[in-house]
């Protein structure tokens, strides 16, 4: 076992150091003594004996540190005495250290944080087993490229696919709690039995539903979270088999989820879920009946392994294409969409995201160009330490490999500062970005994303430290010794200023990316949404079927809340509809033109649908363009005395139906030509009732501010299908905030057992919905002032720098008659040149790069001129003051004074 | 560089950190020396062709007794001088083999490329 004895060897050595050294130090002392008497012997003096014996040994301190190498763990032995020497230069000089570490926490913090939400969004698989087997489902159409299952569908995909272990579906769904204190909303989901099973998911307490109680006629059961286990039944085990009441029926509790177990999630799911039950028991409802009704379910399934996604959408296309022969109208054009599941966990943050860390590595990179210049004017004023090294038999390799340790040293420092900066700055990214960062829950800065930090700070460590290293290995010992104010200089000034243009050129591309999107957010404030949102207080409530059966109950109740809530101060419209502008829900139909051909089947009408009462719009500030809005005589009454009891549910439903207000676009594309007003317009080309335009306003922005095109707006009256679920607006002439409790307590007055929830302002929901935007514009901008400051920095640092190195010259010029407004214009032009080249690169670079940034943009071209005209303008007034500091000392240089200075 | 150095650079061969530590094996395998020794037996054997700094050698005195190829201890020199002997151990006559094997291999190989049979001067 070789390395047990040479283990023993080192050991040995460590225990008797001291001797080691004497016994080393006589050793070679010996050697010389006898040299110096062999060339006595051969008939030299005793001086030149002593010559010639020091110069066939060498250096001494070399071979005696070489040996001493021999005793350790080798380069480890050496990396530890640098690390100390590095320690000890680096608390001699607190102002360059303290700069230094910095400006690096800053940088390494800032990459830390950013790589720590990638890497927890788009990187870390999602937590289920073999996730990356689990895709996403849903149903697409040659102009919808994400539309909701039908249930009868999804019997038959179930049915005949191949490709899938298991295939599930799951909407969103909320239930009213009650009998257990005051009523609590409970944000849930509804899912297959199947949905457990692809993603393999166990109960943590009993178990989850299976197949049979997934169907019409079971008793209903409900899995718990976590979450609402604890805080609503004090995590007690004894839960399980009691019966809760969800909407007023009662549900058997079966089991409960583990801690962190939550689905559906993502983007497009964000918030909190408290439960599960079976979809199943809804399968006889009409809703899930018609084929042709895709109520708001997706699928989730696990593909078998070795089946691609290619394969997986193959089949299912298949299918998709015999099911539209066997059910021509509500099939049509209908295919399937399968993505990754992750990929739709994530959606569109993805580009914003790697975009950011793209944008921090930046931003690391300008940390380096700074600190390696530091480094370099530091390194400067060492050469005569470093030359007094090289003359006592330092290798040059020694030297470079001593400064890079420093370096390295100076970035881990600032690594660990920076991971505690990530540490309080991941929390505040969090609080900037809400519900627009997905998976925000999996986010921490646990020992993998130390590891992270700790690479990337050696990493930069190394990048830095580069530069004067090589400057360091490459000076002459000899000039160094003879003068040594000066010599370095030349060699390195070229590689400083490359450095700064560098870095200005990195701040004016980081600049312009933060200027584009401020341009952009600001375009997206000013965009006319179509809708008034001061002043307006909205929440939702939805009635439990079982309770509210009937449209006269479900009308009762919501005109009773609205009388409550008018009787409040300060209100001035009360309103409801099935969904409001710049929410997350929306109800799409298909619908045809009376007296207009049928369109072909690859471009069916949709529009987007709300339900609303008659002063809907005028709580909103909705403009009627044309028309009227809807009145209390748009209502049922026209039905009386009509038999409705041969028709389905459904079909009752759209009876009722006979007005409808379409927006301008709808006016515009449907009627071009003609007066809208009295068109009709039908959602079965066949049955049922043609409804009549009564009315033409405004387009809302429905979903997002940023939303272009999309489907044609229409609404339908309230009081003609009267939804179970509606959004509650309140107009008021007071801060809406006021009316929150107010409100709650009438809502609770009014029926003790139906809670409201989700109670903002329509503002807030406005800014909820600028939230992505809001957050890349923060951090965007956040860091291109923090770049703009470094570049700041390290302009002044070289100017400065450079004054001093020419004190003598400057002094000189003074004597000879040069004026301070000459000497002023000398420095300052010497680094105006530097930021203008760099200035101009950086827009080359800018042109060529903020075309990655096109997507994240709205209302501003990726090459926006004003940004690039304003931008580098900026950058130069930045400059310019930089300058101007050490310009002002350089003309203050008494040339008496600087003659003498050496 | 002084002229005088570039002469010496000609007809002076510096040596490989292994080929040094093989010659010093190698001297020490009739007895054991002390560095002053060692350093002049290269010298000469070699007809002061190999240079060798002597400081090199102590580094490499420390490697090959850490390897376990060389043992040392406290002695007196032939001019009454306490000085470190070092003795050849078991282990460092075997690495002495292996190393003459694959030098001689090494340079008979070398040679036929360098001096095809037939050409002999």
């Amino acid at each position: 076992m070789r390395w047990r004895k040479e283990l023993s060897f080192i050991i040995r050595r460590l225990i008797h150091r001291r001797r080691a050294e004497r016994e080393l130090d006589e050793e070679i002392r010996a050697h010389l003594e006898m040299e110096v008497e062999r060339n006595v012997a051969e008939g030299m003096s005793p001086e030149e004996a002593r010559t010639a014996a020091l110069r066939s040994f060498g250096s001494v301190a070399l071979s005696k540190e070489d040996s001493r190498a021999m005793w350790g763990f080798g380069s480890l032995e050496i990396f530890w005495q640098d690390l100390r020497y590095g320690m000890r230069m680096l608390l001699k000089n607190p102002g360059f250290t303290t700069i230094a570490v910095l400006t690096l926490a800053l940088g390494i913090g800032a990459n830390t944080a950013i790589f720590s939400v990638v890497y927890a969004t788009l990187l870390r698989p999602l937590p289920y087993p073999e996730s990356e087997r689990l895709v996403w489902v849903s149903e697409r159409a040659p102009n919808f490229s994400v539309m909701a299952i039908s249930y009868p569908d999804f019997a038959d995909w179930r049915a005949q696919q191949t490709v899938f272990e298991e295939i599930g579906v799951y909407n969103r769904g909320s239930y009213n709690l009650t009998g257990r204190g005051e009523p609590r909303r409970l944000d849930g989901a509804l899912l297959s039995a199947d949905v457990f099973a692809a993603l393999r998911a166990r109960a943590a307490v009993g178990r989850v539903f299976n197949k049979e109680e997934d169907s019409p006629g079971a008793q209903p059961v409900v899995v718990l979270s976590y979450g609402l286990w604890q805080s609503q039944f004090g995590g007690d085990a004894g839960v399980v088999n009691q019966v809760i009441t969800l909407d007023g029926r009662s549900y058997s509790v079966i089991g409960v989820m583990p801690a962190g177990f939550t689905f559906p999630t993502g983007l497009a799911f964000p918030g909190r879920v408290d439960c599960w039950t079976p979809v199943g028991l809804l399968a006889n409802e009409p809703m899930y009946q018609s084929r042709g009704n895709h109520p708001g379910l997706l699928g989730v399934a696990r593909l078998k392994s070795g089946v691609t996604l290619k394969q997986a959408r193959a089949e299912m296309d298949a299918i998709a294409a015999r099911l539209e022969q066997q059910y021509p109208l509500p099939n049509q054009t209908i295919r399937v969409r399968i993505d990754p599941m992750l990929d739709t966990y994530v959606g569109d943050a993805k580009r914003a995201l790697w975009t950011l860390l793209g944008v921090v590595g930046l931003v690391l990179l300008i940390v380096c160009a700074n600190v390696a210049n530091l480094s370099l004017a530091r390194a400067a004023a060492r050469q005569k330490e470093i030359a007094v090294r090289v003359a006592l038999g330092a290798s040059r390799r020694r030297i470079a490999q001593q400064l890079l340790t420093e370096s390295v040293l100076l970035a881990v420092v600032g690594g660990a500062l920076g991971f505690l900066l990530a540490r309080w700055g991941v929390p505040l990214i969090l609080a900037i970005g809400g519900d627009s960062i997905p998976r925000a829950a999996e986010i921490r800065l646990d020992t993998g994303m130390l590891a992270f930090t700790a690479v990337v700070a050696v990493l930069t460590g190394v990048l830095f430290g580069l530069a004067p290293a090589w400057q360091a290995s490459r000076a002459d010992v000899q000039v160094v010794l003879k003068d040594a104010a000066r010599s370095l200089m030349g060699a390195g000034s070229w590689l400083r200023q490359g450095l700064i243009v560098a870095e200005v050129a990195l701040t004016l591309l980081l600049l312009v990316g933060a200027g584009l999107l401020m341009r952009s957010f600001y375009r997206l404030q000013q965009v006319d949404a179509g809708f008034t949102h001061e002043r307006v207080l909205s929440f939702k409530t939805v009635l439990p079927q079982r309770k509210y059966t009937t449209d006269e109950q479900r009308i009762a109740y919501f005109q009773g809340l609205r009388e409550k809530l008018r009787a409040l101060p300060g209100v001035e419209e009360v309103a409801f509809a099935s969904n409001f502008p710049l929410g997350k829900n929306g109800n799409q139909k298909t619908f045809f033109i009376e007296g207009q051909p049928a369109p072909p089947p690859n471009e069916t009408l949709w529009m987007d649908v709300t339900t609303a009462s008659p002063n809907y719009f005028r709580a909103l500030g909705i403009r009627l363009l044309r028309g009227r809005y809807f009145t209390e005589q748009d209502n049922q009454d026209h039905l009386r005395g009509r038999d409705l009891s041969g028709l389905s549910e459904g079909m009752r439903r759209n009876a009722a139906l006979n007005a409808i207000i379409v927006d301008e676009d709808f006016a515009r594309r449907h009627w071009p030509n003609g007066d809208p007003i009295g068109k009709r317009v039908r959602f079965n080309p066949f049955i049922g009732p043609a409804l009549t335009v009564v009315g033409v306003v405004t387009r809302v922005k429905l979903y997002r501010l940023n939303e272009q095109g999309g489907f044609v707006q229409a609404y339908l009256p309230w009081l003609q299908s009267p939804s179970d679920g509606a959004v509650v607006v309140i107009k008021t002439r007071l801060e809406p905030e006021r009316l929150i409790a107010a409100a709650r307590r009438q809502a609770l007055a009014l029926d003790p057992e139906q809670p409201i929830y989700e109670v903002k302002t329509l503002t807030e929901q406005r800014d909820i919905s600028l939230a992505p935007e809001r957050l890349n514009l923060a951090l965007l901008s956040g860091f291109a002032a923090v770049a703009l400051l470094l570049a700041a920095i390290g302009l002044y640092g070289v100017i400065s720098y450079s004054v001093t190195q020419r004190t003598q010259e400057i002094g000189l010029r003074m004597a000879v008659g040069a004026r301070s407004s000459n000497v002023l214009k000398l420095v300052i032009g010497q680094g105006m040149r530097l930021a203008v080249i760099g200035a101009a690169l950086g827009l080359l670079a800018s042109l060529a790069l903020t075309r990655v940034m096109k997507s994240l943009l709205f209302g501003v071209s990726a090459t926006d001129p004003a940004t690039f005209a304003t931008i580098p303008l900026l950058l130069v007034v930045v400059a310019l003051v930089a300058c101007y500091m050490p310009a002002r000392r350089a003309t203050k240089v008494d040339p008496l004074v600087a003659m003498r200075y050496e | 560089m002084s002229k005088e150095n570039r002469v010496e650079k000609q007809t002076r061969v510096d040596l490989l950190q292994g080929t040094l530590d093989m010659l010093i094996l190698r001297t020490l395998l009739f007895g054991p020396l002390h560095g002053h020794n060692i350093a002049h037996y290269i010298k000469q054997t070699s007809e002061e062709v190999l240079k060798v700094d002597h400081g090199s050698l102590y580094p490499a005195l420390q490697r090959l007794e850490r390897r376990g190829w060389v043992t040392a201890e406290w002695g007196t020199s032939e001019n009454n001088r306490r000085a470190k002997y070092y003795r050849l151990t078991k282990a460092g006559k075997k690495q002495l083999l292996d190393e003459t094997s694959k030098w001689e291999r090494l340079n008979a190989a070398i040679a036929r490329i360098m001096k095809p049979a037939g050409e002999e001067s």
